[in-house]
C-alpha cells in the first residue's frame, strides 16, 4: 500500500497500525548476540552496537533491556558488563599462568597486550583451556615487527619473545600430552646390540614426546630460573644460536642443550633419515667426521636415557623396544 | 516414582581434586569420602594429571563435573568431546558425569563461562532434546547443575527451579544442586533461595555443591575462593532435610588453600546436619554477609588450568 491508494475507492479505510507484541528472538539470536556483546573488544556498549550483534538483535543500549532485564541493584549493560569482564579476565589469567616466563621478560602490562590481541584474533573454539595457547607462538611471529637488535651480543625483543613463548608453550604440550613413563621405550644396550654393519641403515622411532627448538637465545636457562627459583628479574640472555632437544621422563619435561651438529644430526634421524644419511648431513654442516663418530655412542646413550627414542627400524626387520 | 538421586549412592562429603593438592594426597592418602574433577582437565591428559587420577581412583571414588558440554547452546553437540568424556568416564569408573545448565559459546566459539539461557519454553524443549542425545551417547543418566549467573532475560516464562523441575522429569536426568549458585543467583536476581531450595524436586538431586563467593556489594560473584558462608548453611540444611542427605562437595578454585583446610571446610557439613535436630523447619537465608572490596580480582568459575612442571 502507497500513499496514493488513498483515492482508490476500493481500498479499505484505514485503520491505526497497531504492532502485535514482538516474539522473543529465538534462542540462537540471543546467545548469538549475547557472545557478540560480551566478547566485544571495546566492551559491552560497543558490542550491542556492533553488526555482529545487530545482525542478530537490532537494538540500541538503550533498549537492551528488551533482551536483558536489570535487577534492583544493576542495570542491564552493568550485568553483561560481569561477563564481559570474566571473558577476557580468565583467559589473561590462564595465559598467563601457562606462560610465566614471558611475563617476567617483558612485563605483566605488555604481557597483557600482546595476550588481549592473541585472544582477539584466535578466539578459543576447544572446549579445553589446554589448546588455548595452541597459536600464541604463531600469533607473535604474525605480528612480529621489523626491529633490529641493538647490538650483535643483545637478542632482539622480537626474537626474545617468539623463543619465550616457543619454549613455554612446547614445556605445556610436552607435560599433559602423550608419554611413555607406562610403556616401553628403546634403552641403550638395545642400540649397542646392533651389529655395526647394520648401523647406516638404522632408523629410529622418537617418543611422542620429543621436540626439537632452535632458538636465539638460550632462554631455557631464563625461564628455569624464573619457573623453577622464582627470579622474577633473572639478566634476559644475550644472543647464542641455542639448540634443544625436549622429552619426558617422570612427568617432568626435561630439556637438553644440543651442539649444531647433534641438532643437525636429530633434525634428520627425526624425519625419518637412516642413520648413514642423517650422519652426512652433519658432516656436510661441518662437522668433523672423526670426532662425530667417536662421539656417536656416547651421545646416542644419553638420549636412549632421555628419552629420545621409542624404537629403532631395520629396513626387512622392525625391531620394536623391549623385543 | 524416581528412586531417590536417581538410584545414585550418597558417598558423604568429597572435595574438588586440584593440581596443587597432587602430592599431598598422593603422600598422605586423606580420609576424604570421595572426589570430583574437573573432565576437561583430564580426559586429554597423557601426563602427569592422568597418571595421579588414575591412583587416586583407584583409592576413591571419583565423580566427573564438566564445564564445556554447553547443553544449552545452539551450536551442534560435540560428538567428539562426548566420546571422549566417556572413554574417561569409563576408565576412572566415574560414580556419574555432571556439567551445568547453561551454554559455553556458539558459532564455534567456547567462551569458557556458564552462560545463563532464558527459561521458557521453547529452551527447555531444546534443552531436553539434548540431555536426552547426550544420555543416549554416555549410556548414563546425566547430572545437571544450577549454575551462578549475572543476567536474566526478558524472555524467560518461568522460575529457574521451576526450569529445573520440568527439565529433569522431561529428559530423565539427574540435578546437581549448587547452593552456593542458589544463593549468588538469589542477590544477583531478587528472588528467595529457600523458596528456591524449597522447590526444587528433591528426589531428583544426586549432588550437592558448596563453595564462597565474593561480595562486591551490588551482586555476588562466584569466585569459589574462600569459605561457605553462614547463609548458604542454611540452605544446605534445608536442603539435607529435603533430601535426606546427598554426596556434598567442596569447591574450592582460587586462592586455594593448603590441603587440610580444604578439609576442614568440608567436615563442617557434619556439624551443620547435626544442627537439625534443634531446628525448626523454617530456616532463612537473612544472615549477614561480610563485604569485601569490590576491586579486588573477581572471575567467576571456571578458570581451573593445569600448568607444565618443566627443569
Amino acid at each position: 500500500m502507497n500513499g496514493n491508494s488513498r483515492d482508490n475507492p476500493i481500498d479499505p479505510p484505514i485503520v491505526p497500525q497497531i504492532d502485535p507484541p514482538s516474539a522473543p528472538p529465538p534462542l540462537a539470536q540471543i546467545q548469538k548476540w549475547m557472545q557478540a556483546v560480551i566478547t566485544h573488544v571495546e566492551g559491552v556498549t560497543a558490542g550491542i552496537e556492533s553488526e555482529t550483534a545487530r545482525e542478530q538483535i537490532n537494538i540500541t543500549p538503550d533498549e537492551v533491556e528488551q533482551v536483558v532485564t536489570r535487577s534492583q541493584a544493576l542495570s542491564s549493560i552493568q550485568r553483561l558488563q560481569i561477563y564481559a569482564h570474566a571473558y577476557t579476565a580468565r583467559l589473561l589469567e590462564c595465559l598467563r599462568e601457562e606462560f610465566p616466563a614471558l611475563r617476567a621478560a617483558i612485563g605483566d602490562e605488555t604481557f597483557d597486550a600482546f595476550a588481549f590481541g592473541y585472544l582477539q584474533r584466535y578466539p578459543s573454539q576447544s572446549y579445553t583451556l589446554a589448546h588455548l595457547a595452541g597459536k600464541f607462538p604463531q600469533f607473535l611471529r604474525e605480528t612480529r615487527p621489523n626491529l633490529a637488535a641493538e647490538n650483535e651480543n643483545s637478542v632482539g625483543w622480537p626474537d626474545l619473545l617468539i623463543d619465550l613463548a616457543t619454549l613455554e608453550r612446547t614445556y605445556s604440550e610436552v607435560f599433559d600430552g602423550p608419554g611413555v613413563e607406562q610403556g616401553e621405550r628403546l634403552q641403550a644396550e638395545e642400540l649397542m646390540r646392533i651389529p655395526p654393519d647394520r648401523w647406516p641403515e638404522v632408523q629410529l622411532q622418537f617418543v611422542p614426546c620429543f621436540r626439537l627448538l632452535e632458538l636465539q637465545s638460550p632462554v631455557h636457562e631464563y625461564a628455569t630460573a624464573v619457573r623453577q627459583e622464582g627470579e622474577l628479574d633473572a639478566p634476559l640472555p644475550d644472543a647464542r644460536k641455542t639448540y634443544l632437544g625436549i622429552t619426558r621422563r617422570d612427568y617432568m619435561v626435561r630439556r637438553y642443550p644440543l651442539s649444531a651438529v647433534q641438532f643437525t644430526l636429530l633434525t634428520a634421524l627425526h624425519r625419518g633419515a637412516p642413520l648413514a644419511d642423517a650422519l652426512e648431513q652433519a658432516i656436510d654442516a661441518g662437522a668433523d667426521v672423526e670426532a662425530l663418530l667417536s662421539q656417536l655412542p656416547e651421545w646416542f646413550e644419553m638420549w636412549a636415557a632421555a628419552p629420545f627414542f621409542l624404537g629403532i627400524e631395520l629396513p626387512e626387520a622392525k625391531v620394536a623396544a623391549g623385543e | 516414582m524416581t528412586v531417590a538421586r536417581l538410584g545414585h549412592p550418597h558417598l558423604g562429603l568429597g572435595l574438588g581434586l586440584r593440581s596443587v593438592h597432587f602430592s599431598h594426597i598422593l603422600a598422605h592418602q586423606p580420609d576424604v569420602d570421595w572426589f570430583e574433577i574437573i573432565s576437561e582437565n583430564f580426559m586429554d591428559s597423557g601426563g602427569r594429571p592422568r597418571y595421579v587420577l588414575d591412583q587416586i581412583a583407584e583409592r576413591y571414588p571419583i565423580v566427573m563435573h564438566g564445564v564445556s558440554m554447553s547443553i544449552g547452546s545452539t551450536d551442534p553437540l560435540n560428538l567428539d568431546y562426548l566420546r571422549r568424556l566417556k572413554q574417561l568416564a569409563d576408565a576412572v569408573n566415574a560414580r556419574w558425569v555432571s556439567d551445568h545448565v547453561c551454554w559455553t559459546g556458539v558459532a564455534g566459539i567456547n567462551a569458557h563461562d556458564l552462560l545463563p539461557i532464558p527459561l521458557n519454553e521453547e529452551t527447555l524443549r531444546h534443552v531436553v532434546g539434548r540431555i536426552r542425545t547426550v544420555q543416549e551417547i554416555l549410556e548414563r543418566p546425566l547430572v545437571l547443575e544450577n549454575p551462578s549467573s549475572y543476567v536474566t532475560f526478558a524472555s524467560s516464562t518461568m522460575p529457574e527451579w521451576e526450569f529445573l523441575r520440568l527439565m529433569a522429569a522431561e529428559a530423565d536426568c539427574g540435578l546437581l544442586l549448587d547452593v552456593n549458585n542458589v544463593y549468588v543467583s538469589s542477590v544477583n536476581h531478587d528472588f528467595d533461595p529457600v523458596e528456591y531450595v524449597r522447590s526444587v524436586p528433591a528426589e531428583r538431586i544426586v549432588q550437592c555443591h558448596l563453595a564462597g563467593h565474593t561480595n562486591c556489594r551490588t551482586h555476588l560473584i562466584d569466585t569459589h575462593d574462600g569459605p561457605v558462608i553462614d547463609p548458604v548453611w542454611d540452605l544446605y540444611r534445608l536442603l539435607h532435610r529435603r533430601t535426606g542427605g546427598v554426596s556434598t562437595l567442596l569447591e574450592w578454585d582460587a586462592k586455594i588453600p593448603e590441603f587440610p583446610v580444604l578439609h576442614a571446610e568440608v567436615l563442617k557439613a557434619r556439624e551443620q546436619v547435626s544442627l537439625l535436630a534443634g531446628e525448626s523447619a523454617s530456616p532463612s537465608a537473612s544472615a549477614s554477609i561480610p563485604h569485601v572490596d569490590p576491586r579486588s580480582a573477581t572471575v567467576p568459575h571456571p578458570a581451573s588450568f593445569v600448568v607444565a612442571e618443566a627443569e
